[in-house]
């Protein structure tokens, strides 16, 4: 196979390409903040007036919140900041295929070039 | 007193990215590209190799 | 290519024309590198595993995770004693996969670890903060001081950036093992009141779908001891060192997980250690002890400077190489003919990491660098099994060869496939949004970057053609 000479890029297309990616980057990471789509999926269930024993705290746990610095009121938000786990199946489906469809496509073009790189490399040599 | 420290944590800060930056500007000002970045991977093996380039 | 010495006029002098990375590294700063890096774990961000799921849940994540890495450490092993060049898994995926696979794995690497450094920041910031106690301070100042002066130490040369790292994170390691002796674990009510805290209903208050929820934060008692393998090419014998440095890294990482799970879940409630993000400085305050107390506070500003100094170091060398391999412009491939790093690199990333410690959170910052975490260890568990079938036992030099094979790999696909599953459950539409990015680079790479490559100047392992090609 015959080497493969790539061509010269311009100056100025490389600070295209650092700026495309770095721009990407910020895209992938701040996208997500800004649309809220990141963080976790907790909602609080509020209970009122609540005390050690109804926020389902015993004796020596509730020691420890106010030996922290809490009482039941401002101890509130952060017990009963909860997860509520359902499946939701077309995200899960969605995210399956995504993250196999990101796979196969991985592979299977890394395949193709690996065969240039490996024809390049040993039929040159022999 | 952690206010000063806190703008004392800026003002090293400064010192510090500028010193980079000036040495950058002086090493990329004094040598070649070519030497910087010369550096090849598995650099053993190929010195190994050069022979039959 | 195994031990070789290296003399020094060959690779520490500028011969007219050549300039490349030092090596000077032995195990210890191989070790220093990969628990320096994950230490900050134990300090912040396991926790979390409990928020997801319960303080038990906790426990078992934190076994069974550590059966993950112990995998990946093994697998690891094998390939990096073979292929020792600076990048890491990039080199390995480009050498074993193939280039797009490779241009993939360095961005997970460059994002796991720029994001793991912006926590770390960010964590120094928040704990000044919070030490302080003063109306109106910000963290910014502090934030950007531990980038900048970590940032410096790199450029000026990888061996005293790594022996500063050995001195920090052997302290900050003590200041576990003083908490865990000094509350007397021997004899639980005392001091500790696991029986009081951890009951029956509140074990696994999500019940069993907790446990596999909170394998998404568990991942945090061990992120990054794959960073080990970034300093291949600046290590003296990288095919003994590399092996060891991680062996040796794990079996401290494993102590420290289950002392500091003990510790923790003892001294606080479950709602409150998922809550906090300094767990154990948190338990040295309610020991009561004011020594305790200060010894902790420095345990988690060490542990979260030396897992800042790392990531920037293995960063920065994933970078480099994509700029070497021309992946990305040459220009990053630039070594410091004094200092002998890639100091562009290095410059470049501080910016970046700056920018995300302004404008993200700590959670956020975790997440992001889990994702490519999982993402990154997927990879390494298809990897191993095709380094085994293109080149099988025998037919090139292998430092370490791991034992059980496929047993590691397929372990540690399957907990993988569940971790993607953990971090769905609740976090969900930012793997979607995180995948959906890595699919569009990728496209862009193969189709359009791809072209400035030269083809087969990136096979540079002296091995026989693979088999099946």
């Amino acid at each position: 196979m015959a080497r493969y000479t790539p061509p010269v890029q311009s100056k100025s297309a490389q600070i295209f390409d650092i700026v495309f990616v770095v721009g990407a980057i910020f895209v992938a990471l701040w996208l997500p903040l800004k649309l809220g789509l990141a963080g976790a999926a907790k909602a609080i269930d509020k209970i009122d007036s609540p005390t050690w024993e109804t926020l389902g705290q015993n004796a020596t746990m509730s020691g420890i919140w106010e030996k922290l610095g809490y009482t039941p009121e401002t101890a509130h938000d952060i017990i009963q900041n909860r997860f509520h786990y359902v499946i939701d199946w077309p995200t899960l489906i969605v995210m399956a295929a995504v993250l196999i469809g990101y796979f196969v496509f991985l592979f299977r073009a890394s395949d193709k070039e690996f065969r240039d790189v490996i024809a390049e490399k040993f039929d040159e040599k022999s | 007193m952690w206010f000063t420290l806190s703008y004392a944590a800026w003002g090293i800060s400064a010192a510090l990215v500028l010193w980079m930056l000036f040495d950058w500007f002086k090493v990329d000002t004094t040598y070649s590209e070519e030497v910087l970045t010369s550096s090849r991977e598995g650099e053993l093996e190929a010195i190994a190799e050069e022979h039959r380039v | 290519m195994t031990s070789t010495p290296v003399s020094p006029s060959l690779t520490n002098t500028i011969h007219g024309d050549r300039v490349s990375l030092l090596r000077v590294l032995g195990p210890v700063h191989v070790w220093a590198l990969g628990v320096g890096i994950v230490l900050v774990g134990e300090f912040t961000g396991w926790n979390f595993s409990a928020d997801k799921g319960g303080a038990l849940a906790a426990l078992i994540v934190c076994w069974v995770v550590g059966l993950l890495y112990t995998s990946v450490a093994m697998i690891d092993s094998e390939v990096t004693s073979t292929v020792a060049a600076a990048g890491g898994q990039y080199a390995q995926a480009k050498h074993i996969v193939g280039p797009l696979m490779a241009f993939n794995v360095a961005l997970f690497l460059v994002f796991a670890y720029t994001m793991l450094e912006v926590s770390d920041a960010i964590l120094v910031g928040d704990l000044m903060v919070t030490v302080a106690g003063t109306e109106g301070l910000e963290r910014h100042g502090f934030v950007v001081l531990t980038i900048a002066v970590l940032a410096w130490l790199n450029y000026r040369g990888v061996l005293m950036t790594l022996n500063f790292n050995f001195v920090i994170t052997a302290l900050a390691y003590l200041s576990i093992l003083v908490l865990f002796f000094s509350v007397q674990p021997w004899s639980q009510g005392a001091v500790l009141q696991l029986g009081q805290l951890v009951t029956p209903e509140n074990a696994l208050p999500y019940g069993w779908i907790g446990v596999i929820a909170a394998f998404q934060f568990g991942i945090w008692y061990y992120l990054g001891i794959e960073g080990t393998t970034q300093a291949a090419e600046e290590v003296r014998s990288p095919s003994r060192s590399l092996p060891y440095g991680t062996m040796a890294g794990m079996i401290t990482l494993l102590i420290a997980a289950a002392i500091t799970w003990y510790v923790c879940a003892s001294l606080l409630p479950w709602e409150y250690l998922g809550f906090t993000f300094f767990p154990l400085y948190d338990a040295a305050r309610v020991t009561g002890s004011g020594a305790l107390e200060f010894i902790m506070f420095w345990g988690t500003v060490l542990s979260a400077v030396a897992s800042a100094n790392g990531c920037i170091n293995d960063a920065a060398r994933a970078w480099f190489s994509l700029g070497r391999d021309r992946y990305l412009p040459s220009w990053f491939s630039a070594v410091h003919p004094k200092y002998r790093t890639p100091y562009r690199s290095i410059l470049f990333l501080l910016p970046i990491a700056l920018a995300f410690a302004f404008i993200a959170d700590l959670n956020q910052a975790i997440t992001f660098s889990i994702l490519s975490g999982v993402l990154q260890y997927t990879f390494m568990s298809i990897n191993i099994m095709m380094f085994r079938r293109k080149w099988p036992l025998g037919s090139i030099r292998r430092g370490y060869t791991h034992p059980f094979h496929p047993l590691p790999a397929i372990i540690l696909f399957l907990l993988c496939c569940v971790t993607f599953f953990a971090i769905f459950l609740g976090f969900g539409t930012q793997l979607i949004a995180m995948v959906a990015f890595y699919f569009l680079i990728s496209l862009w790479f193969h189709f359009y970057r791809y072209k400035f490559v030269r083809r087969g100047d990136q096979f540079t392992m002296p091995w026989p053609k693979p088999q099946g090609y």
